[in-house]
């Protein structure tokens, strides 16, 4: 009765007309930041940081939402008609996805697509809307070893599911924890890494670092790919009229992936740092292996196509939970997201729920409406996000520098800040090349100082014994857990050799 | 080339260990764990990790990967990018996003001046009363004192 009262609550603040319009702006932007290659949510979300400063808290945040999860609907379009993922979580919808519009179902497939993501992002908002606020009583006795424990599973699960070199992960990481304890160290007062200069007292802002890494080094490494040389002549054409709609069978053959896909999405998006990449991929996978005709799977497999859509878009619903109820991110998007709640003096974590009910369930139910608003406009605008498709690279890479150039300038106004985002985005480029985990630096800079303050303080109630992590009945929960994923990870790798 | 990559990563993070074992104390005042003690751990086991990735690559023999022929692309489109963040300082955000949007165009659109001209002056002009005018972000004037 909670949970229908607060919902009605979240609805009467969602359907303003003024949260509604940014809504609406917000999945747009989505559509268009998953459409071009080499430019994420993360990257979008934090150049996109500064243009909310002059709205209003609750429709700032509904607005950065829509933007991340939209995002899931665009890059699939690029997935199926030609061949580019424009997200790393559309990357799934390209083994089936452009075989089906080379086979002239190029309609059907974006049909499905666009009800795959719906019914994975819808049952996602679902299960945030009962399961947040149990997660949020449940988390209330947190204390700092298992915040300190939480942090280590994000990273370590992002470096383990994500896949490429463990050790370059953990580097990678590690040089966040590094730059996050440049600064005035809180407990002591002592100025660390700061060199005497003004502008590193209070420590780096990870926003240029996240604009650099994830915008202008993916835009380099897409350059360094030749996306630029390629163009778009490889586009699948389809025609609006004929062949557009899907079949009954479509709808008969996957009705079971989309729930699986919906499930498995959701539960591997509430675990920090697993994301919804690793929750398409092992879609795929399942869809695969549950199939009676596994041999179609490659070939235009409409099961291979609706899994994976359904559960990278209930992934990205499922990371609000520990992002809500923990303040615990799971991926660089939720990262630039954690920043944007604090930026407003708002703080998740187990308290969020009960004393900003009307801006935590007005969030939530904005993803239900935010979720109808895109089905509507991937069924019905399609026409229009083709056009931006076929927008070549050569051009449209220009406007994203000075997208982000001017939109890291505008965050403080900082002549460094920029330069700094410039740099991040060289040495993000190498990281990109070299496989090394641009996601798990950032993540690692975000939650460095929780990380390192909660260790702290974890030792100095143990006297300086570790067995304080092991000795709390959460504490052992999540090293389980964290175990848990580990182990899965590696069979993960395994079998990801065998696909 | 990720050798050296590596190498570069080893060589800031003993600069960062040799800062927190020499400027940083592991203990407060108070006797609590004080700031030298998380940076250490976060150096050496940098420094560790990264010492060893370097040495297995090297024991792999693994050969230098080609580079890609679009190298020199990748490096002029950084070089722009970087004249203008400077630029930016020198007369700007409208001037250099005019100055930078002429000159990427020109470099990767070749051939298509009109649509480039256009682009090069309608993007920035936008992006400007976007930021500048509509939502009253903050905009690098530059050196020189004109009215934008």
């Amino acid at each position: 009765m909670d949970i229908f009262a607060n919902l009605l609550l979240g609805l009467s603040v969602a359907v303003s007309p003024i949260n509604l319009a940014w809504l609406f702006l917000g999945v747009m932007l989505g559509m268009v930041v998953g459409i071009i290659p080499g430019f994420g949510p993360a990257a979008a979300l934090a150049v996109l940081l500064p243009v909310t400063f002059g709205m209003e808290p609750t429709g700032a945040v509904i607005m950065l939402a829509a933007i991340y999860y939209g995002s899931q609907y665009g890059g699939t379009i690029t997935s199926i008609l030609l061949n580019t993922p424009g997200e790393s979580s559309t990357v799934a919808a390209t083994f089936d996805g452009y075989p089906l519009a080379q086979q002239g179902r190029a309609g059907p497939a974006l049909v499905m697509q666009a009800v795959a993501s719906f019914v994975g992002g819808t049952l996602g908002v679902v299960l945030i809307t009962v399961l947040a606020p149990l997660f949020s009583r449940l988390t209330r006795s947190f204390g700092p070893p298992e915040f300190f424990l939480l942090v280590m599973m994000g990273l370590l699960t992002l470096i383990v599911m994500v896949g490429g070199n463990w050790r370059y992960g953990v580097i990678s990481a590690l040089i966040g924890f590094a730059l996050g304890t440049v600064g005035v160290d809180l407990e002591t007062g002592n100025s660390r890494f700061t060199f005497g200069s003004a502008e590193l007292i209070g420590g780096i802002d990870f926003i240029p670092i996240a604009i650099g890494l994830f915008g202008l080094g993916e835009l380099y490494h897409a350059f360094y790919t030749g996306l630029h040389a390629t163009g778009t002549g490889g586009i699948v054409q389809y025609q609006k009229e004929r062949r557009f709609w899907p079949e009954v069978r479509d709808f008969a053959e996957t009705k079971f992936a989309l729930v699986r896909g919906s499930l498995l999405g959701f539960v591997i998006g509430v675990i920090p740092g697993a994301g919804a990449t690793v929750a398409s991929l092992m879609s795929y996978s399942v869809e695969k292996s549950a199939s009676r005709t596994p041999e179609k799977f490659g070939k235009g497999a409409m099961a291979g196509l609706v899994g994976p859509e359904a559960a990278n878009n209930a992934a990205s619903s499922g990371a609000m939970v520990p992002l809500l109820t923990l303040g615990i991110p799971g991926s660089g998007a939720t990262a630039v997201l954690l920043a944007a709640f604090v930026l407003w003096g708002l703080t998740p974590g187990p308290l969020l729920m009960a004393q900003k009910p009307e801006f935590a369930w007005g969030l939530i139910a904005s993803m239900y409406l935010g979720n109808v608003a895109l089905l509507a406009l991937n069924v019905f605008a399609i026409p229009l996000f083709v056009q931006l498709v076929k927008l070549p690279y050569r051009v449209l890479a220009p406007a994203v520098i000075l997208i982000c150039t001017i939109g890291t300038y505008s965050v403080n106004g900082s002549i460094i800040e920029t330069v700094l985002m410039f740099v991040a985005g060289v040495f993000g480029f190498y990281m990109k090349l070299y496989g090394f985990s641009p996601a798990a630096l950032v993540l690692a800079l975000v939650l460095g100082p929780l990380a390192e303050q909660s260790l702290r303080q974890s030792l100095t109630i143990s006297r300086g014994s570790f067995a304080i992590f092991l000795e709390r009945p959460m504490s052992l929960w999540i090293v389980g857990v964290t175990a848990a994923i580990l182990a899965l990870g590696v069979v993960m790798r395994r079998a990801r050799r065998v696909i | 080339m990720r050798a050296g990559f590596l190498a570069a990563i080893l060589l800031v993070a003993g600069g960062y260990s040799y800062g927190a074992f020499a400027d940083l104390s592991y203990l407060s005042s108070a006797g609590r764990l004080g700031p030298g003690f998380f940076p250490r751990i976060i150096g050496v086991s940098l420094m560790a990790l990264c010492a060893y990735s370097l040495y297995a690559d090297v024991r792999r023999g693994r050969a230098a990967e080609a580079l890609s022929p679009f190298w020199r692309t990748v490096a002029a489109v950084a070089a722009l990018s970087a004249a203008f963040v400077v630029l930016l300082d020198l007369i700007g955000g409208l001037l250099a996003m005019i100055a930078f949007m002429a000159a990427a165009l020109a470099f990767l659109n070749r051939g298509r001046h009109l649509q480039n001209a256009l682009l090069a002056l309608v993007l920035p002009v936008g992006f400007y009363l976007l930021f500048k005018v509509w939502l009253n972000a903050a905009m690098p004037r530059g050196l020189l004192p004109l009215p934008f």
